[in-house]
């Protein structure tokens, strides 16, 4: 299109001019933007961590007392390992339990040796993917010899349970700060196209088009965007690091490193900027575009 | 050229302006309207512009009836159209040359013929020399001349002037009204808006008078205005630089009045 410079310079020139509420928007933006990108870092993180503790987490599956040494290992160990979902299958003997107890607990089980032992045979199984622990349960329950399981699974779950709380509470909040920052930059587009509300009578009444109106003010949505986007990138990764630190002081945890999500949150970042950029500009600009020479300038 | 039929204008608040308007305006005429405040003068000229709609009859400007015309299509109906306002409307923070020049630029000229055709047009309304100016810095006469230019250089086929003589002194004045015949005898038709009635007698024009929304007179057309050679002031002249006087023929944006009335007609209004 003829005059695209033109238009592209008159859209970044008005960020400058209107630098007050530029500003102002650039803020709310960038607040919207860290918000969202730390819920999904510590979404990210905490999926990673789960995922770190379902390869770690063993569950206990006892089995029943008429279930001796050879059938467990013959009949109910293949069984189980059969299943899906189970990455490992190991059998623990009642009588390694047992010593296992004396270790623990001192000489007060000295007694419950070979037929006074009362403690079952059993299994450690390990899952594949702990967040199908119920049903994974479920089936080896299914298997005959076996009594009950032990529930190792309040970590993972906790685990679980914040990182959908984390999600949840992170998409209300972009939701909220999302529309702030609609509304914000809209004003800030209308507030310019008000101070340029001369400039537009005439435009009009020289036979430009609406695109031609209306484009430099989606631009200077879009620079408002692009520069939230960036200013929000560069600060996140300060951010994520500082919290990293702080986190780990407390909780020994493998967290993921920025550099692999760099590009990704940079990109998104831009893109976020630019799509609610625009579309704040979009809102305002209807108004004049439908207004006509005296009617633009409010006389 | 310009042709109202039974054209009539109730605004929403109940204000009849025009009543059963029948105007025809043929193309290179040079006409005053004329009426007291309220009359209906700016209403007839918001109806020409197409910012306003009628509330009965039709209008056809080149041949087009424009009470049908899309709305994505008035930007090309404006373009064959200059206009001059009584208050000039220049934009403060903008040179003279850069005033000029927008008028171009938002109909997508290039840079390069912008600078040639905007030299031209200041030359030709005398202020080459105050093209890096300010308005603020320029007298009424010569702030209305950089209006007056803007309205020219897109070349169009009909300026509307809306009381141009308005903020302006009487000797200025007429210097301004002599400006619109110059353009006029190059074949431009002009509608000039105006309550100065003595300004209007100096010039041997056709003149419309409306009052209360009706044509109570109209003089008809002007003899022998029609064969007058093109003539340009020798002050004009001597303003322009020589390398773009030779160019002027290559200079002029013509095409872009034609690509405009094309597109009315094709309806490639494509940029919507």
């Amino acid at each position: 299109m003829r005059g695209f410079g033109y238009l592209i310079k008159e859209g970044v020139k008005s960020v400058w001019n209107n630098r007050m509420m530029s500003a102002a928007s650039i803020g709310v933006l960038v607040s919207c933007l860290l918000i969202t990108g730390a819920a999904m870092l510590v979404s990210l993180n905490v999926r990673s961590v789960v995922e770190q503790v379902g390869k770690d987490n063993q569950i206990t599956v006892f089995l029943t007392e008429d279930v001796d040494e050879l059938t467990a290992i013959q009949k109910v160990g293949p069984e189980i390992r059969r299943l899906d979902n189970i990455s490992a299958c190991e059998f623990y003997s009642k009588d390694e339990a047992i010593v296992e107890w004396q270790n623990e607990l001192g000489p007060l089980f000295g007694e419950l040796q070979g037929e006074e032992n009362p403690l079952p045979n059993a299994f450690h199984v390990t899952m594949v993917d702990l967040s199908q622990y119920a049903d994974t349960v479920a089936n080896i329950k299914g298997v005959e010899g076996v009594d009950i399981i032990s529930d190792r699974s309040d970590v993972a779950k906790r685990l679980t349970d914040l990182d959908r709380l984390v999600t949840q509470v992170g998409l209300w909040l972009v939701a909220a700060l999302a529309i702030i920052s609609l509304f914000i930059i809209s004003n800030s587009v209308r507030m310019t196209m008000y101070s340029r509300r001369f400039e537009i009578s005439i435009m009009k009444s020289v036979g430009a088009t609406n695109h031609f109106v209306r484009t430099p003010f989606v631009i200077e949505g879009i620079v408002l965007g692009i520069l939230s986007g960036v200013i929000a990138s560069v600060i996140i990764a300060f951010l994520y690091e500082a919290m990293i630190s702080a986190v780990k002081y407390i909780v020994p945890i493998n967290e993921i490193p920025y550099s692999e999500l760099s590009t990704q949150m940079t990109i998104g970042f831009i893109l976020f900027g630019m799509v609610v950029g625009a579309t704040g500009a979009l809102i305002s600009i209807g108004r004049y575009l439908n207004m006509e020479g005296g009617e633009i300038l409010g006389w | 050229m310009i042709q109202f039929k039974n054209v009539s204008k109730v605004y929403p608040n109940g204000t009849r302006a025009l009543n059963k308007v029948n105007i025809s305006i043929e193309k290179g005429e040079f006409v005053f309207i004329v009426g007291a405040s309220g009359a209906g003068k700016s209403t007839f000229l918001k109806l020409i512009m197409k910012e306003e709609q009628p509330s009965s009859g039709t209008i056809f400007i080149n041949g087009i009836n424009t009470t049908e015309m899309k709305r994505r299509k008035v930007p090309y109906l404006r373009r064959t159209m200059g206009i001059v306002f009584q208050d000039f409307r220049l934009i403060d923070k903008m040179t003279v040359f850069d005033n000029v020049a927008f008028a171009m630029r938002v109909i997508g000229a290039r840079p390069r013929a912008v600078k040639k055709r905007v030299h031209y047009i200041l030359g030709l309304v005398g202020l080459k020399d105050k093209a890096k100016s300010r308005p603020a810095e320029l007298s009424g006469g010569e702030q209305q001349r950089v209006s007056l230019a803007r309205a020219l250089v897109n070349n169009p086929t009909l300026i509307i002037a809306d009381e141009p003589t308005g903020n302006i002194d009487p000797e200025m004045s007429f210097e301004i009204i002599e400006l619109l015949n110059e353009i006029n005898k190059q074949g431009t038709t002009i509608i000039v808006v105006t309550h100065e009635h003595e300004l209007v007698q100096k010039f041997k024009n056709r003149v419309i008078e409306i009052q209360d929304g009706e044509v109570i007179s109209d003089t008809g057309a002007a003899t022998e205005k029609a064969d007058v050679p093109i003539e340009i002031s020798e002050d004009a002249l001597a303003q322009i630089p020589e390398e773009i006087a030779e160019e002027i023929p290559d200079v002029s944006s013509e095409e872009l009045n034609k690509e405009a009335l094309q597109a009315i007609v094709d309806g490639e209004a494509a940029e919507e």
